[in-house]
């Protein structure tokens, strides 16, 4: 008896369900995004903020959806299948899983993905001035040349480089290939610790200590969330700690030339504002982050064993104080 | 409001996880062997078929060496149980820890796309009369319905029946000369094999495999399997499958209908919480359906 | 055709738990001989049936069924010749599988499994006529599930299962031991019944003197993992409990004190 209720409730709820309607000439733009997590969930707000400042403003002429994954693939799918069935002017996918799963559903709605690092790798489009077909956006691919050119300027007599990453995150391993790479070219060695969850970086970090001058940090989304940990090892035995980003500056890092996810979901922001405005995805290409910033925090370089120069001072955007 | 692509989503993502309800069904019902390998071998079934895709093979016989893969991984966990005494669940998650960096391995990287490759699915998009997002349901209801009959016949047949007798009374099964530590590691292949698959389905139809697709299958999986139980009672061998994939698309929709109940408030970081619900409803319910039962007989008499 | 070779095997070695359960236990079974065995609790004699059938592993000694020496074969190998039926009525059958389905799973005891169906329809009057041989109406009811069936119906069923096929040796351990009196009555009657009409090697293991005696062309005696008596044939006939405790106490030099032993 109790399994032919649930049959009915089932039945009945799905019904009642398909009766909601919707209104017309609002515009529908529905946000993915794999899981929750500082970065992504700035880049989001940027896309919102942006589209506000655009004139899109959520409940007159804008109807907002918001998804996250929960950092599960079949539920990210089932989002995906979930928005291209509401057939919304723009989908715009935070993060390399939902973008691929939005990809495979999704053959004729504008897609504007964030935050992923190489579009290329992800096969999201054919290349980086012509997507070729419905799908372009924003990558948050480091400008790694001018990192490095940072840290030279820095420490110049630096020869090892150390890095932690989480070999599991396809940002991550893309960006250390490029490093590595870009090192190399340059005549420097990078040293790798790995870390698989947050709960490793220390001892990531631990394993570069007497094997490196100095540490650099990618945007690899594990480390961020343990910069403190990479940061206490650095001020314990004196290796200067570089970021990427300038939000792990605050948290104690010595320099970053970076952008923030904010600003980067703006970016993407102004991108899906163009679309509705008449734009084709096939012909905008993929951009990345333009503007960067210099946050300098010279007493944590006190504490790493390193001074920073006036100039550097002064060149920067922001210096935080610390006192610790 | 259920658009009709997302009642084919769920339908879709139903029907692979009914893959996984079958092999869950064998590890945990037939043979009595919890078995946690499958939140690895489900992200390695999709590695071998995505790396060997990209490398230009066919992609049937991509996903056929994902089937083998996931059975070798469910040898290993069967024969550090059966060889090395080592508990089931333990072994069974030693394997899954192990599967992490071999996945990593095979990929070579995090994540590999498949979006501009040719899958299973392809051919499919070209026929006329269905539309693109009906494709993926078709196929994988066809996959299912085979997987199916061939468990269901091999689980009536006599050696399908000395795996039951193993799970039901191992002492017996030795007795009427059934090899029983043969039965459990090619059981839990067999099942491992069939999650690989449902893996591999799943890579090509999203697009891409991904080292941590695999986190929750095994949750997933026996909310599939008691939910379907709660809907038809798997009184014979038959029931028991067909409850696999009931069940298994039964959540599915649910888990659709949650996202789309915005009037409720309810969002996808909710799901947990609903998945909970829904599993001890699906423990709880057979129970009163019972006591109801007997309540109503008692009072005829 | 069955014997065992001065087995010994001792359990927890090395450790304080140290118990010696065979000291040099020997025994022929010869073809068509139906042995009971009894023993105090403590004797051997589970440890001895577990020997037999492969569950357990000796420490030295031989054992030969129908000129295999079997010694080092696990039980699953040994099953094509021996056959056996557990004292608990729950352990010899599965109760989540149907009648059928467990006369199938017997049918086919020690030999190779294939891909056919399990329950194939050539079985079917062979599976009615045996179970009508109960009397129980069982053969009706050959799609049920074991589980329905009383502790006795099971052991019923047991026994059948186990001479559905040729056995070397049938090893019966303490069968009716969980049965209620009149159950045990039926069982043990359709032990005989069987063992007879099938012409059946069988050594059985029972804790009543009174049954050892009654059934059976031959009695054996267990005391400390060791045969302290073994009587049969002529010898036999007309022996009365009473006899049994004099030649075990002469054997001996020791009184049984096991209560069961002697009112069972």
């Amino acid at each position: 008896m109790a399994k032919k209720t649930l049959r009915t409730l089932l039945g009945a709820s799905l019904l009642a369900a398909a009766s909601l309607v919707q209104a017309d000439d609002t515009r529908v733009v529905a946000i993915t995004q794999i899981v929750e997590h500082p970065a992504l969930d700035a880049a989001h707000q940027g896309v919102k903020d942006e589209l506000a400042e655009r004139g899109y403003r959520e409940g007159e002429n804008l109807r907002l959806m918001h998804e996250s994954a929960q950092g599960n693939s079949a539920i990210a799918t089932q989002i995906a299948r979930k928005f291209v069935g509401e057939s919304p002017d723009v989908i715009v996918a935070i993060a390399t899983p939902s973008a691929q799963t939005v990809a495979a559903a999704a053959r004729k709605i504008p897609v504007v993905f964030s935050a992923v690092t190489d579009p290329i790798a992800a096969k999201l489009v054919k290349s980086w001035e012509e997507p070729g077909a419905n799908i372009t956006g924003v990558s948050d691919m480091l400008p790694i040349e001018k990192h490095i050119d940072l840290l030279q300027r820095v420490m110049p007599d630096a020869k090892r480089i150390g890095t932690v990453y989480n070999p599991g995150e396809a940002n991550a391993v893309a960006l250390i290939e490029l490093l590595d790479e870009r090192l190399a070219a340059r005549g420097l060695e990078l040293v790798k610790g790995a870390a698989t969850k947050t709960s490793e970086v220390l001892g990531a970090a631990r394993s570069l200590v007497g094997k490196v001058d100095a540490i650099y940090l990618t945007t690899d989304n594990t480390v961020i969330s343990a910069a403190e940990a990479v940061v206490s090892v650095g001020e314990r035995s004196k290796i200067p700690v570089f970021a990427a980003d300038t939000a792990t500056v605050e948290r104690g890092a010595v320099a970053a030339l970076g952008f923030n996810y904010y600003n980067h979901g703006r970016q993407t922001g102004a991108m899906v504002a163009r679309i509705l405005e008449g734009a084709d995805p096939a012909t905008m290409p993929v951009e990345t982050m333009e503007e960067l910033d210099l946050f300098v925090n010279p007493a944590a370089g006190e504490r790493m064993g390193i001074t920073l120069s006036e100039d550097l001072i002064k060149d920067a955007k922001e210096v935080i104080k610390s006192d610790k | 409001m259920l658009s009709e692509i997302a009642f084919y989503g769920a339908l879709e993502t139903g029907l692979i996880y009914g893959l996984v309800a079958f092999g869950i069904y064998i590890s945990f019902r037939v043979l009595d062997f919890p078995d946690l390998t499958v939140d690895g071998s489900f992200p390695l079934g999709a590695a071998v078929a995505a790396v060997l895709i990209i490398a230009g093979w066919n992609p049937w016989l991509a996903t056929g060496m994902a089937v083998l893969a996931g059975m070798a991984a469910g040898a290993v966990t069967a024969i550090l149980n059966v060889k090395l005494n080592i508990l089931n669940l333990l072994a069974s998650i030693l394997t899954m820890i192990a599967l992490y960096s071999v996945n990593l391995r095979v990929m070579g990287r995090p994540n590999l796309a498949l979006l501009t490759e040719d899958t299973v699915l392809t051919p499919w998009y070209d026929l006329e009369f269905l539309e693109y997002h009906q494709v993926s349901v078709v196929l994988f209801a066809i996959v299912a319905l085979v997987s199916l009959i061939l468990l269901w016949r091999f689980m009536k047949s006599e050696t399908g029946l000395a795996m039951r007798a193993t799970g039901a009374n191992a002492r017996m099964a030795r007795a009427q000369g059934i090899a029983t530590g043969g039965m459990i590691i090619f059981g839990v292949a067999l099942s491992n094999g069939l999650v690989g698959l449902a893996g591999a389905l799943f890579a090509q139809s999203q697009g891409a495999a991904d080292v941590t697709m695999g986190v929750g299958v095994i949750v997933i999986g026996l909310a599939s399997l008691i939910g379907g139980e709660a809907v038809i009672t798997p009184s014979s061998v038959m029931r028991a499958l067909v409850a696999c994939v009931i069940g298994a698309i039964i959540y599915r929709l649910a888990i659709a209908f949650a996202l789309n109940a915005d009037v409720l408030g309810l969002q996808a970081q909710d799901l947990n919480l609903i998945t909970a619900v829904l599993v001890t409803l699906a423990i709880v319910l057979p129970g009163v359906r019972t006591n109801l039962t007997n309540r109503f007989s008692r009072k005829k008499a | 055709m069955i014997s065992a070779t001065d087995l010994r095997l001792t359990f927890g070695k090395g450790t304080p738990l140290e118990n010696p359960a065979l000291r040099g236990m020997s025994l022929t079974v010869n073809q068509g001989e139906f042995v009971t065995v009894i023993g105090s609790n403590g004797a051997g004699k589970s440890t001895f049936l577990n020997a037999l059938s492969g569950e357990v592993m000796v420490d030295s000694g031989k054992i030969v069924v129908d000129n295999l020496d079997v010694t080092r074969l696990p039980t699953h190998k040994r099953a094509s010749r021996v056959a056996r039926v557990f004292q608990d009525p729950l352990a010899g059958t599965c109760e989540g599988l149907s009648i059928e389905e467990n006369l199938a799973l017997a049918i086919k005891r020690g030999q190779r499994r294939g891909l056919t169906s399990a329950v194939k329809k050539q079985y079917f009057e062979q599976f009615r006529n045996s179970l009508s041989s109960l009397k129980l109406g069982l053969e009706d009811r050959l799609g049920d599930k074991m589980g329905l069936l009383s502790g006795g119906q099971r052991q019923a069923v047991s026994l059948l299962m186990a001479s559905l096929t040729p056995s070397a040796i049938l090893l019966l351990d303490e069968h009716t031991a969980a049965l209620d009196p009149k159950t045990a009555a039926f069982v043990l009657e359709l032990t005989t019944k069987i063992i007879e009409e099938q012409k059946l090697t069988a050594l059985m293991v029972t804790h009543s003197m009174k049954q050892a005696l009654e059934v059976g062309t031959r009695t054996v005696m267990l005391h400390q993992g060791q045969v302290v008596f073994d009587i049969g044939g002529q010898e036999r006939e007309g022996l009365e409990v009473k006899d049994l405790l004099e030649l075990f106490e002469k054997q001996r030099g020791l009184s049984v004190d096991d209560d069961s032993l002697l009112l069972g």
